[in-house]
Protein backbone atom coordinates (compact mmCIF):
# COMPACT_ATOMS: atom_id res chain seq x y z
CA UNK A 1 0.00 0.00 0.00
CA UNK A 2 1.60 3.35 -1.04
CA UNK A 3 1.33 5.68 1.50
CA UNK A 4 -0.43 9.01 1.50
CA UNK A 5 0.44 12.60 0.26
CA UNK A 6 -0.02 15.75 0.47
CA UNK A 7 -0.46 15.88 -3.37
CA UNK A 8 -2.69 13.18 -3.45
CA UNK A 9 -5.64 15.06 -0.85
CA UNK A 10 -8.28 17.34 -3.39
CA UNK A 11 -8.94 20.84 -1.39
CA UNK A 12 -12.67 20.58 -1.38
CA UNK A 13 -13.77 23.40 -3.27
CA UNK A 14 -17.67 23.63 -2.64
CA UNK A 15 -15.89 24.73 0.86
CA UNK A 16 -12.88 26.78 -0.30
CA UNK A 17 -15.52 28.91 -2.70
CA UNK A 18 -17.82 29.48 -0.15
CA UNK A 19 -15.49 30.76 2.67
CA UNK A 20 -13.76 32.66 0.18
CA UNK A 21 -16.60 34.27 -1.11
CA UNK A 22 -17.31 35.40 2.98
CA UNK A 23 -14.16 36.71 3.78
CA UNK A 24 -12.62 39.96 2.56
CA UNK A 25 -9.50 40.53 0.95
CA UNK A 26 -7.44 40.68 4.20
CA UNK A 27 -9.19 37.64 5.19
CA UNK A 28 -8.65 35.96 2.41
CA UNK A 29 -5.35 36.95 2.85
CA UNK A 30 -4.63 35.69 6.30
CA UNK A 31 -7.18 32.46 5.54
CA UNK A 32 -4.73 31.24 2.70
CA UNK A 33 -1.75 31.78 4.54
CA UNK A 34 -2.96 29.68 8.10
CA UNK A 35 -5.13 27.05 6.64
CA UNK A 36 -4.02 23.75 5.87
CA UNK A 37 -4.94 20.54 4.55
CA UNK A 38 -3.80 17.44 5.81
CA UNK A 39 -4.02 13.87 5.98
CA UNK A 40 -4.65 13.04 9.45
CA UNK A 41 -6.13 10.35 11.82
CA UNK A 42 -8.17 11.00 14.44
CA UNK A 43 -6.71 10.12 17.75
CA UNK A 44 -9.69 11.30 20.28
CA UNK A 45 -12.87 12.35 20.71
CA UNK A 46 -14.72 14.76 23.27
CA UNK A 47 -17.37 16.95 23.65
CA UNK A 48 -16.97 20.04 23.62
CA UNK A 49 -19.50 22.83 24.55
CA UNK A 50 -23.39 22.56 22.92
CA UNK A 51 -22.49 21.45 19.70
CA UNK A 52 -18.68 20.81 19.46
CA UNK A 53 -15.78 18.87 19.74
CA UNK A 54 -12.32 18.60 20.96
CA UNK A 55 -10.59 16.20 18.29
CA UNK A 56 -7.24 15.03 18.43
CA UNK A 57 -5.26 13.97 15.46
CA UNK A 58 -2.07 13.02 13.67
CA UNK A 59 -0.96 14.73 10.71
CA UNK A 60 1.85 13.35 8.10
CA UNK A 61 2.99 16.69 8.15
CA UNK A 62 2.45 18.47 11.33
CA UNK A 63 2.35 15.79 13.64
CA UNK A 64 -0.18 15.38 16.73
CA UNK A 65 -2.57 18.00 16.77
CA UNK A 66 -5.60 19.39 18.84
CA UNK A 67 -8.44 21.18 17.45
CA UNK A 68 -11.45 22.43 17.85
CA UNK A 69 -14.58 21.58 15.39
CA UNK A 70 -17.30 23.80 15.71
CA UNK A 71 -20.43 22.45 15.22
CA UNK A 72 -19.07 19.21 15.21
CA UNK A 73 -22.27 17.13 16.71
CA UNK A 74 -24.37 18.27 14.38
CA UNK A 75 -22.96 18.92 11.04
CA UNK A 76 -24.44 17.24 8.38
CA UNK A 77 -21.90 18.87 5.73
CA UNK A 78 -18.44 19.89 7.08
CA UNK A 79 -18.29 17.11 9.30
CA UNK A 80 -20.54 14.77 8.46
CA UNK A 81 -19.70 11.24 9.51
CA UNK A 82 -15.93 11.76 9.27
CA UNK A 83 -15.02 12.69 12.63
CA UNK A 84 -15.00 8.88 14.36
CA UNK A 85 -12.23 7.43 16.04
CA UNK A 86 -9.65 5.69 14.13
CA UNK A 87 -10.96 7.22 10.65
CA UNK A 88 -8.15 8.55 8.27
CA UNK A 89 -9.32 11.57 6.72
CA UNK A 90 -8.17 14.64 4.44
CA UNK A 91 -8.70 17.53 7.25
CA UNK A 92 -8.53 21.30 6.43
CA UNK A 93 -7.64 23.17 9.64
CA UNK A 94 -6.92 26.68 10.37
CA UNK A 95 -3.18 26.64 12.03
CA UNK A 96 -2.82 28.51 15.31
CA UNK A 97 0.02 31.08 15.95
CA UNK A 98 -0.58 30.88 19.41
CA UNK A 99 -1.50 27.96 21.96
CA UNK A 100 -2.36 24.36 21.35
CA UNK A 101 -6.02 24.57 19.85
CA UNK A 102 -6.45 24.67 16.43
CA UNK A 103 -9.64 25.51 14.45
CA UNK A 104 -11.14 22.64 12.19
CA UNK A 105 -12.97 23.68 9.56
CA UNK A 106 -14.20 20.83 7.44
CA UNK A 107 -13.29 17.24 6.91
CA UNK A 108 -13.45 14.33 4.36
CA UNK A 109 -13.23 10.69 5.18
CA UNK A 110 -10.51 8.68 2.82
CA UNK A 111 -11.01 5.56 5.15
CA UNK A 112 -13.34 4.53 7.90
CA UNK A 113 -11.45 1.06 8.83
CA UNK A 114 -14.62 -0.41 9.46
CA UNK A 115 -12.72 -3.72 10.60
CA UNK A 116 -11.68 -2.06 13.63
CA UNK A 117 -15.35 -1.85 14.82
CA UNK A 118 -16.08 -5.34 13.75
CA UNK A 119 -14.84 -6.81 17.06
CA UNK A 120 -13.65 -5.87 20.13
CA UNK A 121 -9.40 -7.32 20.17
CA UNK A 122 -9.16 -5.00 16.94
CA UNK A 123 -10.60 -1.71 19.06
CA UNK A 124 -8.38 -2.76 22.07
CA UNK A 125 -4.99 -3.12 19.49
CA UNK A 126 -5.80 0.22 17.79
CA UNK A 127 -6.46 1.85 21.24
CA UNK A 128 -3.29 0.36 22.14
CA UNK A 129 -1.42 1.32 19.08
CA UNK A 130 -2.82 5.13 19.35
CA UNK A 131 -1.67 5.47 23.26
CA UNK A 132 1.53 4.70 22.47
CA UNK A 133 2.07 6.79 19.87
CA UNK A 134 0.79 9.65 22.17
CA UNK A 135 3.25 8.87 24.36
CA UNK A 136 6.04 8.80 22.01
CA UNK A 137 5.06 11.57 20.29
CA UNK A 138 3.77 14.85 22.14
CA UNK A 139 1.64 17.35 20.45
CA UNK A 140 3.43 19.39 17.49
CA UNK A 141 6.44 16.46 16.78
CA UNK A 142 6.42 15.40 13.39
CA UNK A 143 7.27 12.41 12.07
CA UNK A 144 5.81 11.41 9.05
CA UNK A 145 6.98 7.37 9.60
CA UNK A 146 5.26 7.37 12.13
CA UNK A 147 2.10 8.40 10.78
CA UNK A 148 2.96 6.19 7.85
CA UNK A 149 3.32 3.10 10.53
CA UNK A 150 -0.26 4.03 12.25
CA UNK A 151 -1.89 4.25 8.59
CA UNK A 152 -0.31 0.59 7.97
CA UNK A 153 -1.09 -0.80 10.73
CA UNK A 154 -4.86 0.47 10.72
CA UNK A 155 -5.02 -1.07 7.30
CA UNK A 156 -3.23 -3.82 8.20
CA UNK A 157 -5.47 -4.89 11.30
CA UNK A 158 -8.95 -3.67 8.87
CA UNK A 159 -7.49 -6.29 6.72
CA UNK A 160 -7.75 -9.03 9.39
CA UNK A 161 -3.95 -9.39 10.31
CA UNK A 162 -2.49 -11.26 13.39
CA UNK A 163 -3.06 -9.09 16.60
CA UNK A 164 0.34 -10.72 17.82
CA UNK A 165 2.12 -10.16 15.26
CA UNK A 166 1.05 -6.81 14.19
CA UNK A 167 1.67 -5.58 18.15
CA UNK A 168 5.38 -6.99 18.59
CA UNK A 169 5.59 -5.19 15.00
CA UNK A 170 4.22 -1.46 15.83
CA UNK A 171 5.84 -1.75 19.31
CA UNK A 172 9.21 -2.36 17.82
CA UNK A 173 9.12 0.44 14.91
CA UNK A 174 7.00 2.84 17.18
CA UNK A 175 9.83 2.96 20.17
CA UNK A 176 12.50 2.71 17.43
CA UNK A 177 10.89 5.96 15.97
CA UNK A 178 10.39 7.23 19.30
CA UNK A 179 14.51 7.27 19.86
CA UNK A 180 14.26 3.87 22.11
CA UNK A 181 15.65 1.12 19.92
CA UNK A 182 17.38 -1.89 21.42
CA UNK A 183 20.58 -2.03 20.29
CA UNK A 184 20.85 -5.66 19.36
CA UNK A 185 24.96 -5.48 18.11
CA UNK A 186 27.24 -6.18 20.60
CA UNK A 187 26.84 -7.13 24.40
CA UNK A 188 25.76 -4.10 27.00
CA UNK A 189 28.53 -5.66 29.44
CA UNK A 190 31.88 -6.94 27.73
CA UNK A 191 31.05 -4.99 24.42
CA UNK A 192 32.11 -8.10 22.29
CA UNK A 193 30.27 -7.58 18.77
CA UNK A 194 27.26 -9.93 18.44
CA UNK A 195 27.78 -12.34 15.61
CA UNK A 196 24.38 -13.86 15.11
CA UNK A 197 25.19 -16.93 17.00
CA UNK A 198 23.40 -18.59 19.96
CA UNK A 199 21.19 -17.00 22.28
CA UNK A 200 21.53 -13.82 24.13
CA UNK A 201 19.96 -11.92 26.86
CA UNK A 202 17.75 -9.03 26.97
CA UNK A 203 18.77 -6.20 29.74
CA UNK A 204 16.07 -3.59 30.26
CA UNK A 205 18.16 -1.24 31.94
CA UNK A 206 20.79 -0.91 29.26
CA UNK A 207 17.87 -1.43 26.87
CA UNK A 208 20.35 -3.79 25.00
CA UNK A 209 21.11 -7.58 24.75
CA UNK A 210 24.07 -9.31 26.15
CA UNK A 211 26.16 -12.43 25.24
CA UNK A 212 25.46 -15.64 28.28
CA UNK A 213 28.79 -15.63 29.35
CA UNK A 214 27.56 -12.06 30.48
CA UNK A 215 24.13 -12.11 31.72
CA UNK A 216 21.84 -15.66 32.59
CA UNK A 217 17.78 -15.90 31.03
CA UNK A 218 15.62 -15.06 33.79
CA UNK A 219 11.60 -13.25 33.91
CA UNK A 220 13.58 -10.03 34.59
CA UNK A 221 16.14 -10.33 31.33
CA UNK A 222 14.04 -12.78 28.74
CA UNK A 223 16.47 -14.38 26.29
CA UNK A 224 16.14 -14.36 22.41
CA UNK A 225 17.31 -16.62 19.44
CA UNK A 226 19.45 -15.77 16.69
CA UNK A 227 16.49 -15.78 14.72
CA UNK A 228 14.14 -13.64 16.98
CA UNK A 229 17.22 -10.97 17.84
CA UNK A 230 17.19 -10.64 13.63
CA UNK A 231 13.98 -10.53 13.19
CA UNK A 232 13.70 -7.29 15.97
CA UNK A 233 16.65 -5.88 13.97
CA UNK A 234 14.81 -5.70 11.14
CA UNK A 235 11.49 -4.21 12.37
CA UNK A 236 13.85 -1.39 13.78
CA UNK A 237 15.72 -0.93 10.65
CA UNK A 238 15.10 1.71 8.49
CA UNK A 239 13.32 -0.74 6.21
CA UNK A 240 10.27 0.41 6.65
CA UNK A 241 8.19 -2.84 5.15
CA UNK A 242 4.43 -3.61 6.44
CA UNK A 243 3.44 -6.66 8.65
CA UNK A 244 2.70 -8.78 6.09
CA UNK A 245 5.93 -8.51 4.11
CA UNK A 246 7.67 -10.52 7.42
CA UNK A 247 7.26 -14.03 8.42
CA UNK A 248 6.66 -14.51 11.62
CA UNK A 249 7.22 -17.85 13.49
CA UNK A 250 5.28 -18.36 16.92
CA UNK A 251 8.85 -19.21 18.83
CA UNK A 252 9.80 -15.70 17.07
CA UNK A 253 6.73 -13.83 18.70
CA UNK A 254 6.85 -15.56 22.13
CA UNK A 255 10.51 -14.70 22.47
CA UNK A 256 9.88 -10.96 21.50
CA UNK A 257 6.46 -10.20 23.25
CA UNK A 258 8.21 -10.49 27.07
CA UNK A 259 11.24 -7.88 25.30
CA UNK A 260 9.34 -5.83 23.99
CA UNK A 261 6.51 -5.61 27.19
CA UNK A 262 10.08 -5.07 29.54
CA UNK A 263 11.53 -2.65 27.15
CA UNK A 264 8.47 -0.45 26.96
CA UNK A 265 7.87 -0.10 30.53
CA UNK A 266 11.18 0.64 31.37
CA UNK A 267 11.08 3.46 29.19
CA UNK A 268 8.01 4.65 29.48
CA UNK A 269 7.68 4.12 33.26
CA UNK A 270 4.36 2.51 33.32
CA UNK A 271 2.59 -0.10 31.73
CA UNK A 272 0.05 1.14 28.85
CA UNK A 273 -3.80 1.49 30.06
CA UNK A 274 -4.99 -0.02 27.09
CA UNK A 275 -2.81 -3.15 27.70
CA UNK A 276 -4.86 -4.94 30.03
CA UNK A 277 -7.72 -5.34 27.25
CA UNK A 278 -5.61 -7.02 24.77
CA UNK A 279 -4.58 -9.69 27.20
CA UNK B 1 -10.94 40.22 45.39
CA UNK B 2 -13.41 39.64 42.83
CA UNK B 3 -15.60 42.55 41.25
CA UNK B 4 -19.22 40.50 42.89
CA UNK B 5 -19.83 39.63 46.49
CA UNK B 6 -18.38 36.80 47.63
CA UNK B 7 -21.71 34.75 48.15
CA UNK B 8 -22.49 35.43 44.18
CA UNK B 9 -18.62 34.59 43.61
CA UNK B 10 -19.25 31.40 44.83
CA UNK B 11 -22.74 30.67 43.08
CA UNK B 12 -21.07 31.42 39.62
CA UNK B 13 -18.28 29.30 40.53
CA UNK B 14 -20.55 26.66 41.20
CA UNK B 15 -22.38 27.43 37.84
CA UNK B 16 -19.58 27.53 35.74
CA UNK B 17 -18.63 24.02 36.70
CA UNK B 18 -21.74 22.39 35.22
CA UNK B 19 -20.92 21.03 31.55
CA UNK B 20 -21.61 23.60 28.39
CA UNK B 21 -21.50 26.87 30.59
CA UNK B 22 -18.77 29.52 30.37
CA UNK B 23 -17.50 31.88 33.08
CA UNK B 24 -20.23 34.24 31.14
CA UNK B 25 -22.91 32.12 30.92
CA UNK B 26 -22.51 31.34 34.81
CA UNK B 27 -22.56 34.95 35.68
CA UNK B 28 -26.12 35.44 33.49
CA UNK B 29 -27.66 32.55 35.20
CA UNK B 30 -26.17 33.61 38.78
CA UNK B 31 -27.33 37.39 38.34
CA UNK B 32 -30.83 35.92 36.78
CA UNK B 33 -31.46 33.68 39.82
CA UNK B 34 -30.42 36.63 42.20
CA UNK B 35 -33.30 38.63 40.39
CA UNK B 36 -35.98 36.09 40.52
CA UNK B 37 -38.38 36.20 42.98
CA UNK B 38 -37.36 33.82 46.62
CA UNK B 39 -39.53 30.81 45.62
CA UNK B 40 -37.95 30.47 42.44
CA UNK B 41 -34.74 30.44 44.16
CA UNK B 42 -35.83 28.00 46.60
CA UNK B 43 -37.72 25.58 44.25
CA UNK B 44 -34.61 25.30 42.56
CA UNK B 45 -32.46 24.64 45.36
CA UNK B 46 -35.29 21.68 45.99
CA UNK B 47 -34.90 20.37 43.14
CA UNK B 48 -31.37 19.93 42.73
CA UNK B 49 -31.60 18.20 46.49
CA UNK B 50 -34.15 16.13 45.43
CA UNK B 51 -32.98 15.09 41.92
CA UNK B 52 -29.95 13.57 43.99
CA UNK B 53 -31.93 12.17 46.81
CA UNK B 54 -34.39 10.21 44.58
CA UNK B 55 -33.52 9.43 41.08
CA UNK B 56 -31.97 6.21 41.32
CA UNK B 57 -31.08 3.16 38.54
CA UNK B 58 -34.08 0.85 37.61
CA UNK B 59 -33.10 -2.58 38.61
CA UNK B 60 -34.48 -4.00 35.94
CA UNK B 61 -33.24 -2.10 32.41
CA UNK B 62 -31.03 0.56 34.45
CA UNK B 63 -32.81 3.29 33.42
CA UNK B 64 -33.19 6.73 35.94
CA UNK B 65 -36.29 7.00 37.99
CA UNK B 66 -37.85 7.35 40.80
CA UNK B 67 -39.72 4.60 41.37
CA UNK B 68 -38.43 1.22 41.15
CA UNK B 69 -38.67 -0.97 38.45
CA UNK B 70 -39.48 2.35 36.28
CA UNK B 71 -42.92 2.85 34.76
CA UNK B 72 -41.50 0.85 31.25
CA UNK B 73 -40.65 -1.91 33.14
CA UNK B 74 -43.57 -1.83 35.25
CA UNK B 75 -46.10 -1.58 31.94
CA UNK B 76 -48.08 -4.46 31.54
CA UNK B 77 -49.27 -3.16 27.90
CA UNK B 78 -45.81 -3.18 26.63
CA UNK B 79 -44.45 -6.37 24.87
CA UNK B 80 -42.01 -8.41 26.66
CA UNK B 81 -40.27 -10.58 24.10
CA UNK B 82 -37.88 -7.94 22.87
CA UNK B 83 -35.49 -5.74 24.38
CA UNK B 84 -33.70 -2.09 22.75
CA UNK B 85 -30.29 -1.70 23.94
CA UNK B 86 -29.41 1.73 24.01
CA UNK B 87 -25.87 3.82 25.03
CA UNK B 88 -27.37 5.57 27.76
CA UNK B 89 -30.57 7.04 29.50
CA UNK B 90 -30.65 10.01 27.15
CA UNK B 91 -31.05 7.89 23.77
CA UNK B 92 -33.75 5.73 25.53
CA UNK B 93 -35.59 9.27 26.02
CA UNK B 94 -34.87 9.52 21.80
CA UNK B 95 -36.75 6.25 21.38
CA UNK B 96 -39.54 6.50 23.78
CA UNK B 97 -40.12 10.20 22.49
CA UNK B 98 -40.87 8.49 18.67
CA UNK B 99 -43.16 6.13 20.28
CA UNK B 100 -42.73 3.86 17.53
CA UNK B 101 -41.04 0.65 19.82
CA UNK B 102 -43.02 -0.71 22.33
CA UNK B 103 -41.20 -3.49 23.92
CA UNK B 104 -38.15 -2.95 26.73
CA UNK B 105 -35.07 -1.40 27.35
CA UNK B 106 -31.47 -1.79 28.67
CA UNK B 107 -29.40 0.90 29.11
CA UNK B 108 -25.78 -0.17 28.99
CA UNK B 109 -24.41 3.20 30.93
CA UNK B 110 -21.33 3.47 28.47
CA UNK B 111 -19.59 1.99 25.60
CA UNK B 112 -16.43 -0.31 25.39
CA UNK B 113 -13.85 2.67 24.97
CA UNK B 114 -10.26 0.75 26.03
CA UNK B 115 -8.93 4.54 25.56
CA UNK B 116 -10.98 5.91 28.63
CA UNK B 117 -10.35 2.88 30.23
CA UNK B 118 -14.11 1.07 29.70
CA UNK B 119 -14.28 -2.39 29.28
CA UNK B 120 -17.26 -5.06 29.15
CA UNK B 121 -17.25 -5.49 32.85
CA UNK B 122 -17.47 -1.44 33.21
CA UNK B 123 -20.67 -1.46 31.29
CA UNK B 124 -24.45 -3.22 32.35
CA UNK B 125 -23.44 -6.62 30.40
CA UNK B 126 -23.50 -9.28 32.77
CA UNK B 127 -27.33 -7.91 33.91
CA UNK B 128 -28.57 -8.15 30.50
CA UNK B 129 -27.48 -11.54 30.29
CA UNK B 130 -29.34 -12.29 33.28
CA UNK B 131 -32.65 -10.60 31.72
CA UNK B 132 -32.47 -13.11 28.72
CA UNK B 133 -33.44 -15.79 30.30
CA UNK B 134 -34.96 -14.77 33.40
CA UNK B 135 -37.55 -12.84 31.26
CA UNK B 136 -37.54 -15.34 28.29
CA UNK B 137 -36.12 -12.65 25.45
CA UNK B 138 -37.29 -13.88 22.34
CA UNK B 139 -35.12 -10.65 20.24
CA UNK B 140 -32.56 -7.97 20.93
CA UNK B 141 -32.37 -4.68 19.11
CA UNK B 142 -28.92 -3.32 19.36
CA UNK B 143 -29.13 0.14 19.29
CA UNK B 144 -25.83 1.94 20.44
CA UNK B 145 -24.72 4.85 18.11
CA UNK B 146 -23.29 4.09 14.87
CA UNK B 147 -19.76 5.16 16.32
CA UNK B 148 -16.14 3.48 15.92
CA UNK B 149 -17.13 2.22 19.74
CA UNK B 150 -20.72 2.14 19.37
CA UNK B 151 -20.44 -0.86 16.76
CA UNK B 152 -17.61 -1.94 18.43
CA UNK B 153 -19.84 -2.82 21.50
CA UNK B 154 -22.61 -3.71 19.19
CA UNK B 155 -20.46 -6.58 17.61
CA UNK B 156 -19.28 -7.53 20.84
CA UNK B 157 -22.90 -8.07 22.59
CA UNK B 158 -24.27 -9.86 19.39
CA UNK B 159 -21.72 -12.17 19.61
CA UNK B 160 -21.34 -13.08 22.92
CA UNK B 161 -25.42 -12.90 23.26
CA UNK B 162 -25.70 -15.50 20.30
CA UNK B 163 -22.95 -17.39 21.88
CA UNK B 164 -25.30 -17.78 24.96
CA UNK B 165 -28.21 -18.46 22.97
CA UNK B 166 -28.27 -19.51 19.68
CA UNK B 167 -31.84 -19.27 18.54
CA UNK B 168 -31.86 -15.72 20.06
CA UNK B 169 -33.08 -12.98 17.10
CA UNK B 170 -30.30 -10.18 17.66
CA UNK B 171 -30.84 -7.23 14.52
CA UNK B 172 -28.85 -3.91 14.57
CA UNK B 173 -30.79 -0.66 14.28
CA UNK B 174 -30.26 0.15 10.26
CA UNK B 175 -27.82 2.68 9.52
CA UNK B 176 -27.69 5.26 6.35
CA UNK B 177 -28.43 8.93 4.80
CA UNK B 178 -30.73 10.77 6.99
CA UNK B 179 -34.08 12.29 6.74
CA UNK B 180 -32.93 15.63 4.99
CA UNK B 181 -29.18 14.67 4.42
CA UNK B 182 -28.03 15.21 1.13
CA UNK B 183 -26.58 12.53 -0.64
CA UNK B 184 -23.29 14.77 -1.83
CA UNK B 185 -21.86 15.21 1.53
CA UNK B 186 -22.16 11.70 2.28
CA UNK B 187 -19.05 9.36 2.63
CA UNK B 188 -18.87 6.28 1.11
CA UNK B 189 -19.32 3.94 4.67
CA UNK B 190 -22.86 5.61 5.03
CA UNK B 191 -23.26 5.15 1.31
CA UNK B 192 -22.11 1.59 1.68
CA UNK B 193 -24.93 1.28 4.39
CA UNK B 194 -27.30 2.49 2.92
CA UNK B 195 -27.33 0.57 -0.47
CA UNK B 196 -26.47 -2.71 1.49
CA UNK B 197 -29.60 -2.41 3.75
CA UNK B 198 -32.09 -1.07 1.11
CA UNK B 199 -35.77 -2.17 0.50
CA UNK B 200 -38.22 -2.75 -1.83
CA UNK B 201 -40.85 -0.34 -2.28
CA UNK B 202 -43.09 -1.52 -5.07
CA UNK B 203 -43.86 -4.69 -2.83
Amino acid sequence: MRPLNNEDVEVPKSILNRQLNLLSYEGLQNYLMNSHISPAIIMRINEFGESDLLVTFFTSDRGRLKGVAKGGRKSQKRFANCLDLFCLTSLEYELKRKGDLHFLHSCKLINGFPGLRSDFSSLSMASYMIELSEILFPLGVVDKKMFELLEHSFYALNHGARNDALRIFFEAKAMSLGGYRIDLNKCCICGRDYAGEGRAVFRPSKGSICCLKCGEESATSPGLSPESIEMLGLMQSGQWGTVEELSFSNEMIQDIKPVLKLHMEYRIGRRLKTAEYLE
Amino acid sequence: MGIYPKSLEKLIKQFSRLPGIGQKSATRVALYVLRSNREMAESLAKSLIEVKEKIKFCSTCFNLTDDDPCPICSDENRSNGTICVVEGPGDQLAIEEAGIFKGRYHVLHGVLSPLNGIGPEDLKIGELLVRLSKEGIKEVILATNPTTEGEATAFFLAKLLSEKDGKLKIARIALGVPMGGDLKYMDRMTLEHALGSRRLINQ
